[in-house]
């Protein structure tokens, strides 16, 4: 699973000379963050979120400048608390940071309304969760559908018909989720973020809830849409092999990013998240 | 565990809040009806003390019953006052007629709104001295006196002219005085008039003869002594009483009146909520059960025992229902002012004094919102206590399923059949009228009870089929919506079963009214063959010279007066005797032979009858039977059975020339004369022509066959709206009940709510999910009223058919009940939707 593949792909501009699952050596991280890349499509500058006031502050993101290129598979690593889902949810538009920006495709999302936030998040943003993803009274395949029914359009039908395929569901397409288990599930939840056409794909522990096997199955699904489509991706994780599918991963510590790196593989990602632990 | 119940309570206040609600409106009602009764018992209970207060003993005639159609008796004879004087013992007596009719000023009938116009003759007297506030008593013939709020309202003084209008006619008469009675300026609606004795005498055909003799005992003399002399004094047919007892017999006989009707009336619309409310308190009930199953696993992991997590419950409820009782209570205050408000509106005025809370009230609010309450929670309560202690540490565990849920099909059918058979004795078993009516009430509620059981099987289908259409309308939120509504299939069924018995007695109502109006007008125009109606309004009588007139008119050919009164049957019921002349009455009158021909109306001589079909039923009697009446006087009577006929809206009793009407009754009572143009009379001018004829007698009002109809069926939607006013009670408190059911819903579908604002629903499309589902809950509930309204009324009519009321369906109206359905649900659905537009999505998708 080569990282280079059609014309427009800008992880060649990048250098990734990890293959997957090989034990490369420690490579390419930087103290803190690139700014600057070319073909960014999130943009975070100075971004802070606090929760509570007073004695009971909690800085939860302390300045926080990062570029997301298109098509970049990007893993977010760091220790419990340390504000990764945070940094998400603001970079995706579902909530607002005390200070800085964000920009998405170029438009600034941190002073859009609550309406243009919506419409936002309809069209430019997939979500996968760790849990929850699809609405138990609908199919699998009305669940996949679910954003283009809500935007109220046709979309795409062999865009979802592909969708569909990659998936790979067959039969169990016309099943509830509760008849499907967390590994269907979460593929029809990366189907689902899929089907609009999201300029960016967010995911927070998409396997947290899975075990290996299933995980594994979703990861190459990701991948996937990365590699085939072009899908660009910020998935949030806990588990190293999870961000060995990245081709970016960054690490955050109490709220600030302390490493910017390219692919690793788990040993590296390891001794990265022990020096952050030491530190 | 006291502490737990009470933080439950505290923590869910709108839940907790629109649970009271729902019981505490029908205990508002109930007490609200008790307050209202009584205050009026005790309003007329003053009026008649005070109006007897110096009176020891009291003459009537006796009357062998009373009736609604009840006519004037033919009173005592003048000259009694001298005997009564010459009793031993009586310090002072007078008598004096009273009678029954109406005023007029400037030509225009003064309205009382139903309540009668009372005249009394005057008399110096020191008994019952009146209260004159302006003029004096009438001395001379054409004077009258007037109550004080006549005087008030039309702006008269002594001085000013008026038109008394009685049995026989229109009399012109000046005012001489204003007066207040029994220290009251009114009377509710009625009005008091004061005549002389000889103008009253004239006016009502009591020549020579009084309708009471009031006495005053001497110093010394008991008031029971005097009555015991006085009866001894005088002939059997004279009544006497003591004051006290004729003022407590009069109180009685109106209360009683009250009570038949009003009380027990009030009293079920009182009832139909708190049955509503209990579907209500159920159905939360179950819903936060399941909800907090988790935590009572918890309290279960940590020992607490079944009774206990039983008794957590049961006390929730118990607090709710002392809440919604207290308040109810005295929201019923508010109740009572309101009912009588409604009956303002609709011209009904009756006396009431302050405000009266008797124990029994409070005690009968109290016991009814705390047992209701409690009995709804105990099966909910009763199934938190199964949940195991396991649950406590399953994501998503269920709550365990009723004990008996694999029998509720079949307690569904058991119920209904049961309902079923109430309904059937009530309507053909023996029994007084209240216990008839109880029964089939019991009998309804069970249907209503089984309905809700069963409805759980047939709500899936039913949503799925009404959000059909929203779905094609809103592709997301419908879709969305009729997939709620089905989740939760008994959650769903408690909702709109609560709407449906407030919409199914709205429905039966209707339809009953439909069947009255639609059989009125078939009625009439099968055996009506008139033009013109002449009558009062609010069925008072007109005057007995009134069909003279009207056939005195250019362009009229036939005029028939119609009289009538009831008689006393052997049987005990109070036939109303019709009085026509028959020789005129084939031209405007085509009877419904069932046997006998139009050739025995001629040959009815004196004692001769025909009796309409559901008469003779009920007096057993066939043509050439005879009939035995007894007049209010005692009179007897043998009549002839000639012929039977059908007419169940128009002349329902008994038949008899207006020769055999005259030989029964001293005073003929005309409710109306029907009459016939000429034939190519110009109906528009013969009418002008009745008019003017009866521009004395403004009471008797001239209306064309199609505006007489128009007004009887105006006079029944009336009514009917008087009924739906009470019954919207109901209906808010099943909006009450889908507010709760969707707040518990929005509550548990937060993550869900959460899932779908984040990958992009709109706010809107939020609210309008809530709503759609709401509408399609309470269309479901509409549809069930609907049918099970429809089917009460059919059952009904079935039952009544012989007495005239048709089944008949009133399409318009149906579809106006589905959208006003489609409103409640919209109204209900506004604060849960809200709420679940304001969901943050970062709080769902961390909830839980
Ligand atoms: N709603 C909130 N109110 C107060 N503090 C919060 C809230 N959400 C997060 N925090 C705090 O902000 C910090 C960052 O939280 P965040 O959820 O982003 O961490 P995380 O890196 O995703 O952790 P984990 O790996 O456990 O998911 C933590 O200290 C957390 O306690
Ligand atoms: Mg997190």
């Amino acid at each position: 699973m080569a990282a280079h593949t059609k014309g427009e792909d800008v992880s060649d501009n990048v250098e990734t000379t990890i293959v997957m699952n090989g034990d490369a050596a420690p490579a390419t991280c930087e103290a803190g963050t690139t700014i600057g890349l070319p073909d960014a499509v999130v943009q975070a500058r100075g971004v802070e979120r606090d929760y509570g006031q007073g004695d009971a502050l909690v800085r939860a993101l302390a300045g926080v400048d990062i570029d997301l290129q298109r098509g970049a598979y990007t893993a977010i690593m760091g220790p419990s608390g340390s504000g990764k889902s945070t940094l998400m949810h603001i970079l995706a538009g579902l909530d607002r940071p005390t200070a800085g920006s964000v920009w998405i495709d170029g438009q600034e999302i941190t002073t859009l309304k609550e309406r243009a936030l919506t419409q936002l998040r309809r069209d430019q943003i997939g979500f996968i969760f760790q849990t929850f993803n699809l609405l138990p009274t609908l199919t699998a395949a009305e669940n996949i559908t679910l954003p283009l029914t809500i935007a109220g359009r046709k979309g795409d039908q062999d865009w979802v018909e592909e969708l569909v395929k990659t998936v790979g569901l067959g039969d169990r397409l016309t099943h509830k989720p509760s008849e499907l288990s967390g590994g269907q599930q979460q593929r029809v939840a990366v189907a689902r973020a899929l089907a609009s056409r999201p300029a960016v794909l967010f995911a927070d522990e998409p396997t947290g809830n899975l075990d290996s096997r299933t995980g594994e199955e979703v990861l190459q699904l990701l991948r996937h849409s990365r590699d085939a489509m072009g899908q660009t991706i910020v998935m949030v994780t806990h588990d190293a092999h999870a961000a060995t599918y990245a081709d970016r991963i960054v690490f955050l510590k109490d709220g600030a990013i302390a490493h910017d790196c390219g692919r690793l593989g788990r040993d590296d990602i390891y001794d990265v998240i022990k020096s952050l632990e030491d530190a | 565990m006291v502490r737990i119940a009470w933080r439950s309570l505290t923590a869910h206040k709108l839940r907790t809040i629109l649970t009271v609600l729902a019981i505490l409106l029908g205990v508002a009602m109930i007490s609200g009806t008790y307050v209202l009764t009584d205050q009026i018992d005790r309003g007329f209970k003053q009026v008649f003390t005070d109006a007897y207060k110096g009176t020891d003993v009291t003459v009537t005639r006796q009357a062998k019953f009373s009736g609604q159609l009840t006519g004037a008796t033919e009173g005592l004879p003048e000259d009694m006052v001298k005997q009564v004087d010459a009793v031993d013992g009586v310090a002072e007596s007078f008598g004096y007629v009273a009678g029954m009719g109406a005023v007029a000023v400037d030509g225009k009938v003064v309205e009382t709104g139903g309540s009668p116009t009372l005249f009394f003759s005057y008399s110096p007297n020191d008994i019952a001295p009146p209260q004159y506030i302006a003029g004096r008593p009438p001395e001379q013939s054409g004077e009258v006196a007037i109550i004080q709020k006549l005087a008030q309202d039309k702006k008269l003084a002594p001085g000013s002219s008026i038109t008394v209008i009685t049995g026989d006619g229109a009399h012109e008469a000046t005012v001489s005085g204003v007066f207040k009675f029994a220290a009251q300026s009114s009377l509710g609606g009625s009005l008091l008039i004061h005549t002389t004795l000889a103008d009253a005498q004239s006016w009502f055909g009591m020549e020579g003869r009084l309708s009471e003799i009031d006495v005053k005992a001497e110093a010394g003399v008991s008031a029971d002594t005097l009555a015991k002399r006085v009866r001894a004094a005088l002939p059997a047919y004279a009544d006497v009483k003591t004051g006290a007892q004729a003022a407590a017999d009069q109180t009685k006989a109106l209360s009683d009146a009250i009570g038949a009707f009003l009380r027990p009336v009030l009293l079920s619309f009182g009832g139909i909520a708190v049955l509503v409310g209990a579907f209500i308190i159920f159905n939360a009930f179950s819903m936060t059960v399941a909800q907090r199953r988790r935590e009572f696993a918890m309290l279960r992991a940590l020992g607490a025992s079944r009774a206990q997590v039983l008794w957590s419950i049961t006390g929730e409820a118990f607090v709710m229902g002392v809440l919604a009782s207290v308040i109810g209570l005295f929201a019923g205050l508010g109740v009572a002012a309101g009912v009588n408000q409604v009956f303002q509106a609709a011209g009904v005025d009756i006396p009431r004094s302050g405000l009266v809370l008797q124990p029994r009230t409070i005690v009968i609010a109290l016991a009814v919102g705390i047992v209701i309450t409690l009995l709804s929670a105990v099966i909910p309560a009763q199934r938190a206590t199964r949940v195991p202690p396991m649950a406590a540490l399953q994501e998503g565990a269920q709550l365990p399923p009723s004990k008996f849920a694999r029998f509720m099909p079949a307690l569904a059918v058991v119920v209904a059949i049961l309902g079923g058979l109430l309904i059937a004795g009530g309507m053909y078993g023996p029994g007084g009228t209240m216990v008839r009516l109880g029964t089939i009430a019991f009998g309804a509620v069970l249907v209503f009870v089984a309905v809700a059981i069963a409805s759980r099987y047939f709500v899936g289908p039913l949503a799925a089929a009404l959000g059909w259409p929203i779905q094609k309308i809103a592709p997301i939120s419908g879709r969305l919506a009729r997939d709620n509504s089905r989740r939760n299939p008994s959650r769903t069924a408690l909702t709109a079963a609560a709407l449906m018995i407030g919409l199914a007695v709205v429905v039966f109502v209707a339809v009953l009214a439909q069947g009255l109006k639609s059989s009125f007008i078939d009625s009439y125009d099968r055996t009506v063959r008139a033009d013109f109606v002449v009558a009062s309004k609010n069925f008072m009588t007109i005057p007995t010279d009134t069909a003279t007139k009207v056939q005195s008119v250019e362009g009229v050919e036939t005029a028939v007066s119609l009289d009538a009164q009831q008689v006393q049957a052997k049987n005990g019921s109070l036939p109303v005797v019709w009085g026509i002349d028959p020789n005129a009455i084939e031209r405007v009158w085509s009877f419904d032979w069932i046997t006998g021909s139009d050739a025995v109306l001629t040959k009815l001589g004196t004692d001769g009858a025909i009796v309409e079909e559901q008469t003779a039923a009920s007096l057993g009697v066939k043509q050439g039977g005879t009939i035995k009446v007894t007049t209010v006087e005692g009179k007897e009577a043998t009549l002839e059975v000639l012929g039977i006929y059908r007419d169940p809206m128009m002349l329902n009793g008994i038949t008899v020339s207006s020769s055999g009407y005259a030989a029964l009754f001293p005073t003929p009572q005309t409710f109306m004369v029907v009459a016939k143009a000429q034939p190519g009379a110009d109906l528009a001018a013969t009418k002008k022509g009745i008019e003017a004829a009866l521009a004395s007698t403004p009471t008797a009002e001239v209306q064309t066959a199609e505006e007489y109809k128009k007004g009887t069926v105006d006079l029944v939607n009336q009514l009917l709206m008087l009924i739906y006013g009470l019954l919207a009670l109901s209906v808010i408190i099943s909006l009450f009940g889908i507010v709760n059911t969707l707040v518990l819903a929005v509550y548990e579908r937060t993550r869900e709510i959460g899932l779908v604002r984040a990958i992009g629903m709109s706010r809107g499309q939020v609210r309008a999910t809530v709503r759609y589902e709401s509408v399609i809950t309470s269309i479901i509930g509409a549809i069930m009223g609907i049918v099970v309204g429809v089917v009460f009324a059919w059952v009904v009519t079935t039952r009544f058919a012989g007495q005239g009321i048709t089944f008949s369906i009133p399409g318009v109206q149906l579809v106006v009940f589905v959208l006003l359905a489609i409103v409640v649900g919209v109204i209900a659905a506004i604060l849960p939707a809200r709420r679940a537009a304001k969901i943050d999505i970062l709080e769902a998708i961390h909830y839980e």
